[in-house]
């Protein structure tokens, strides 16, 4: 086979050329499979998460579900489950808040061990905790634990440490940032219960019709307090709109990654071909059937392709979402975190392969199909005719350089236009992770600086009185404020949001959806930009809304749109809340006196700064893959650009080593490669600019409900994504300076192509 | 008439792992300013090897080589592509056009090497290119492309022309043509004019034959009369 030797020859001698192939197709099938699986992963591990502990499809509340109900009930459900929950408080220094759950057979939403027993709803003796919090306080099994509520004391045995698919995110009431030494839930049997009569308040449900028509049924059959959906539950939905960001993340920025590979793959894996074309004459002349010739030029670039693609398959998947998934664990709760996988990743990796055959194939049956003396020959540059500068007087002005490569860029035109597409992909992918960069401290400074101008926020304990509230919000010169979820609903449209309601206050201040300070009246009611736009209403428009957990729905008309960037939803003032015919209950008070004492009434205190940071946290791993991005943008930019320069210098190697011979310095023949490079790199980067904009806007847009993005951009990341741009193009260039300096006149002048 | 180029001892080497080969083997001559000299030899002979080490593209690996009272032998990198630029016309069997600049452009481009005021047009008519100037290499026949790459070299007027098997690519009328040309250049315009070939016939044109053997000098052989060109029996 000597066919196969003179491959394995012409790899060792083009070796970088090759090596380039075989890490474009590594790095582009690594990142997109890497990137893709830890949103697979997400996916996939909480939805396994899901139906192994048979997760409710709704929950419903009242004060007791009473028997009559759950025989109305049955009737359109396939399975349901009554729950005692209630609040208590731990015997820890902190009075963490547990939630209880005194549970039936706990068929439905499965306690998940994974430390000690099973779950055992006939013993009355145990309890079975949440891990996160037992590991906060390092508890563990055979240890006992006292919860008071309601007046009660329940002391238990700790049986069982694990999981629970409704707490896969368990909000915290005191910050952004879940404080697992705050806060718990716990399973125990109905029959722990100290009373004898337990008042059973939530149902859970599973069953097959709509969401929709479930709770049409259900609101035809029976009376209830409120009724919480699957999709609507605050774990389930908090962790799909952390999932839908990585998503938009993992579904923009590999596709783009995958492009500008596959751009510049088969652009080489041509060139490739096209350099044999002699070579391709000579071996038809001697007697070689196409077929063999064809196969021996598709064989080139298959195994180094096949082998790229296969490790980046493998390897992609097991490093990238592990980068990820430690940040995620600061805000979540899964017993695992596995790497997804999708039939899509063997599907690009195999079109990858694919094409890059079919690439040559094309490129290598054109060249075989001409008669083998014109191929023996080079071949003759298709020479358009003189535009309009070469007409022009300016033309013999310009000097050989530009003259050369204005020339080259020309006749070379899909060589051309490869180098700045594929630094127009590169530069996008730099734009758009600055961007979000960007994004996000322009979020964090409108919401922290712009709009709360406090220092500390005190969250009331719910049930304080409200002449102890008020005292404490004397002797701290502050001033009270109510936040609640809504349910709000218009135009047919229904959102869950939130009501925040403020007491004559100048510690929060409102802005419009460009950041500019408004005020707000007393009587005013205000909608959010974000909810206004789903609800598809504006001023003057009226909506219907009701706080979840009471089932008072009022009407208003909304006064005035405001922008905010962490929570959507209602802004008015307690006066006008009364108005409304509701209740003013404080949930927490505001002041700009730096906070440190215990009262009786506080739950807990936050400064602003521990905000900020939380704020930092909970981004933690948005700004991980905006710092992949970063890393994977700027090596593609050098594979780019480097398999550029390997390419342009093979076709010009001939035309150097002549102007070398004719007496060029090196210094002026590596500026006209310079000069072709940067050329190339600066068209792509003002190209890339715009379309990295529009790739984060895109990003942003996904961010999840509750999250208000103004995609920004600073000037001193643009001009960071074209210096490293610039410097990458520049270093690469600096490659191939040393291949002129050492090139041999004599041999790159002997053989004719 | 004075010497322009003198090799003494002059060696080349080419070492392939612990292979040596020996290209050029002490080999001796001068060549007179303005001389038309025929460099003879089977292939494999070292005709290529002399012409690229007096031509500064490969370097010596002992001996000397004199150009105007100057060593090549001892140039740098730098040296050397000056020297190339202001002394050395070089003209390949394949030409080495710069397929992206038209004929024009391809003389012209030797104003960005030399100080010389290049009229490209006044050059492209001297070699018979008129009304080709604006045609890329491309576009033009072997002859005229090799007639192309003799206005490139004699544009920024070098002291010497080295010619590479220049008619090896050419028919034989197109060939005679091309080395007429070569001719004229040296006794018009007192051109030192090397010939590398392997046709014998072209030695009785020349003032100065040499004729190499595997690297080494078989004979010099001075010329008193030489014949045109174009009077030879092809
Ligand atoms: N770069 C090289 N490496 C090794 N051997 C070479 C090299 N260039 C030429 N040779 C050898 O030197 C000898 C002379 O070559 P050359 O001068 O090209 O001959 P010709 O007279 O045909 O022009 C030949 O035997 C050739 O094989
Ligand atoms: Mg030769």
């Amino acid at each position: 086979m000597s066919l196969f030797k003179k491959m394995l020859r012409d790899i060792k001698v083009n070796k970088t050329q090759f090596i380039s192939i075989f890490l474009m197709a590594f790095i582009g099938i690594f990142a997109f499979c890497g990137v893709c699986s830890e949103y697979y992963g997400l996916e996939q591990t909480s939805s396994e998460f899901y139906s192994d502990t048979n997760l409710a499809d709704g929950w419903i509340y009242n004060t007791t579900i009473t028997d009559g109900a759950i025989d109305e009930i049955k009737n359109f459900t396939t399975d349901y489950e009554k729950q005692m929950v209630v609040q208590s408080v731990g015997n820890f220094s902190n009075d963490p808040e547990i939630t209880l759950h005194f549970v039936e057979d706990n068929e439905i939403s499965k306690f998940y061990t994974t430390e000690g027993e099973d779950f055992n709803s006939s013993d009355d003796s145990g309890v079975w905790l949440d891990k996160r919090f037992a590991d906060a306080w390092n508890l563990t099994v055979g240890d006992n634990i006292t919860f008071k509520f309601n007046g009660l004391t329940l002391e238990k045995e700790i049986k069982g440490i694990g999981y629970s698919p409704e707490y896969v995110y368990e909000a915290s009431p005191t910050s952004i940032i879940p404080n697992f030494k705050d806060m718990g839930f716990a399973y125990l049997s109905n029959e722990s219960f100290p009373l004898s009569d337990i008042p059973y308040n939530v149902l859970l449900v599973k069953f097959n019709q709509s969401p929709d028509d479930f709770k049409d049924s259900l609101d035809d059959s029976v009376e209830y307090l409120s009724y919480t959906q699957q999709s609507d539950h605050v774990s389930v939905s908090q962790f799909n709109e952390e999932m839908a960001q990585h998503k938009m993340i993992g579904d923009v920025f590999p596709i783009v990654f995958i492009l500008v590979t596959f751009l510049t793959l088969l652009t080489t894996m041509t060139r490739i071909v096209t350099h044999q074309r002699t070579q391709i004459g000579v071996l038809k002349a001697v007697g070689y059937k196409n077929r063999t010739i064809i196969l021996h030029f598709m064989s080139y670039g298959f195994w180094l392709v096949l082998a790229g693609a296969v490790l980046g398959l493998i390897s992609g998947p097991a490093i990238i979402p592990d980068l990820f998934y430690p940040t995620m664990t600061s805000r979540y709760s899964l017993p695992e975190w596995n790497p997804g996988f999708d039939i899509s990743f063997v599907v690009v990796a195999a079109a990858m392969v694919i094409s890059s055959l079919l690439v040559s194939y094309i490129a290598a049956r054109n060249i075989s199909k001409e008669n083998p003396a014109n191929t023996m020959r080079p071949k003759a540059p298709n020479m358009s005719s003189s535009g309009f500068l070469e007409n022009s007087k300016l033309w013999t002005k310009l000097n050989f350089n530009l003259r050369w490569n204005y020339r080259d860029a020309k006749r070379n035109n899909f060589r051309a236009l490869m180098a700045i597409v594929g630094v127009m992909g590169c530069v996008a992918l730099l734009i758009s992770a600055f961007g979000m960069n960007d994004s996000m401290e322009n979020l964090k400074t409108w919401e922290y600086d712009d709009i709360s101008h406090f220092d500390s926020k005190l969250i009331i304990k719910s049930g304080a009185s409200l002449s102890d509230i008020d005292d404490v919000r004397e002797e701290v010169n502050g001033s009270t404020i109510m936040e609640q979820a809504i349910e709000i609903k218009a135009q047919g449209n229904e959102k869950t949001a939130s009501l925040l309601t403020l007491n004559n206050t100048n510690l929060i201040s409102q802005t419009d959806k460009n950041k500019n300070p408004i005020n707000l009246s007393d009587t005013d009611i205000s909608l959010s930009a974000k909810t206004a736009e789903s609800l598809n209403v504006g001023v003057g428009d009226t909506v219907e809304w009701h706080i979840i957990g009471y089932d008072d729905w009022v009407k208003c008309k909304i006064t005035n749109i405001h922008g905010e960037p962490l929570s959507q939803g209602i802004i008015l003032s307690s006066d006008k809340l009364e108005d409304l015919g509701l209740n003013f209950t404080p949930t927490s008070i505001i002041t700009t006196e730096h906070v440190d004492d215990d009262y009786d009434s506080i739950k807990s205190v936050s400064t602003l700064n521990q905000m900020v940071s939380n704020w930092n946290e909970m981004i933690g791993s948005v700004m991980m893959m905006v710092s992949i991005l970063i890393f994977f943008a700027v090596l593609l930019a050098i594979v780019v650009l480097y398999n550029l320069g390997i390419l342009s210098f093979t076709e010009i190697e001939r035309e150097v080593a002549t102007l070398k011979v004719l007496g060029f310095k090196t210094a002026d023949l590596r500026k006209l490669l310079l000069t072709q490079n940067l050329f190339f790199t600066a068209i792509g980067f003002i190209l890339g600019i715009p379309l990295g904009f529009y790739l984060m806007t895109l990003m942003l847009n996904a961010a999840g409900e509750s999250l208000y993005y103004i995609p920004s951009l600073t000037l001193g990341n643009i001009l960071l994504s074209g210096f490293i741009t610039f410097v990458v193009s520049i270093v690469v260039n600096l490659l191939f300076s040393s291949k002129i300096k050492n090139l041999n006149m004599v041999e790159a002048l002997k053989d004719v192509e | 008439m004075s010497t322009l180029i003198e090799f003494k001892d002059v060696v080349k080497e080419y070492k392939s792992g612990d292979h040596v080969l020996r290209a050029m083997d002490n080999v001796n001559f001068t060549i007179d300013e303005g001389e038309f000299v025929v460099i003879l030899g089977p292939s494999g002979a070292g005709k290529s090897t002399l012409l690229n080490l007096l031509g500064g593209l490969d370097s010596t690996t002992s001996g000397q080589i004199i150009v105007n009272g100057e060593h090549v032998e001892n140039f740098n990198d730098n040296e050397l592509t000056k020297y190339r630029a202001k002394n050395v016309g070089f003209i390949f069997q394949f030409y080495n056009l710069i397929p992206n600049l038209t004929a024009l452009e391809n003389v012209e481009l030797m104003k960005d090497i030399v100080d010389v005021n290049i009229n490209g047009e006044e050059v492209l008519n001297s070699v018979g290119l008129e009304g080709h100037s604006n045609q890329f290499p491309a576009q033009l026949s072997g002859g005229e492309q090799q007639r192309v790459s003799i206005a490139r070299a004699v544009a920024k007027q070098p002291a010497m022309l080295l010619c590479d098997e220049p008619t090896g690519a050419l028919d034989s009328k197109t060939g005679v043509l091309i080395l007429n040309l070569l001719q004229d250049m040296s006794n018009n315009k007192n051109t030192t004019v090397i010939i590398v070939t392997h046709n014998a016939i072209l030695a009785e044109a020349a003032d100065k034959v040499i004729r190499i053997k595997n690297g080494q000098i078989e004979s010099i052989v001075i010329n008193e009369n030489p014949r045109k060109v174009e009077d030879l029996e092809w």
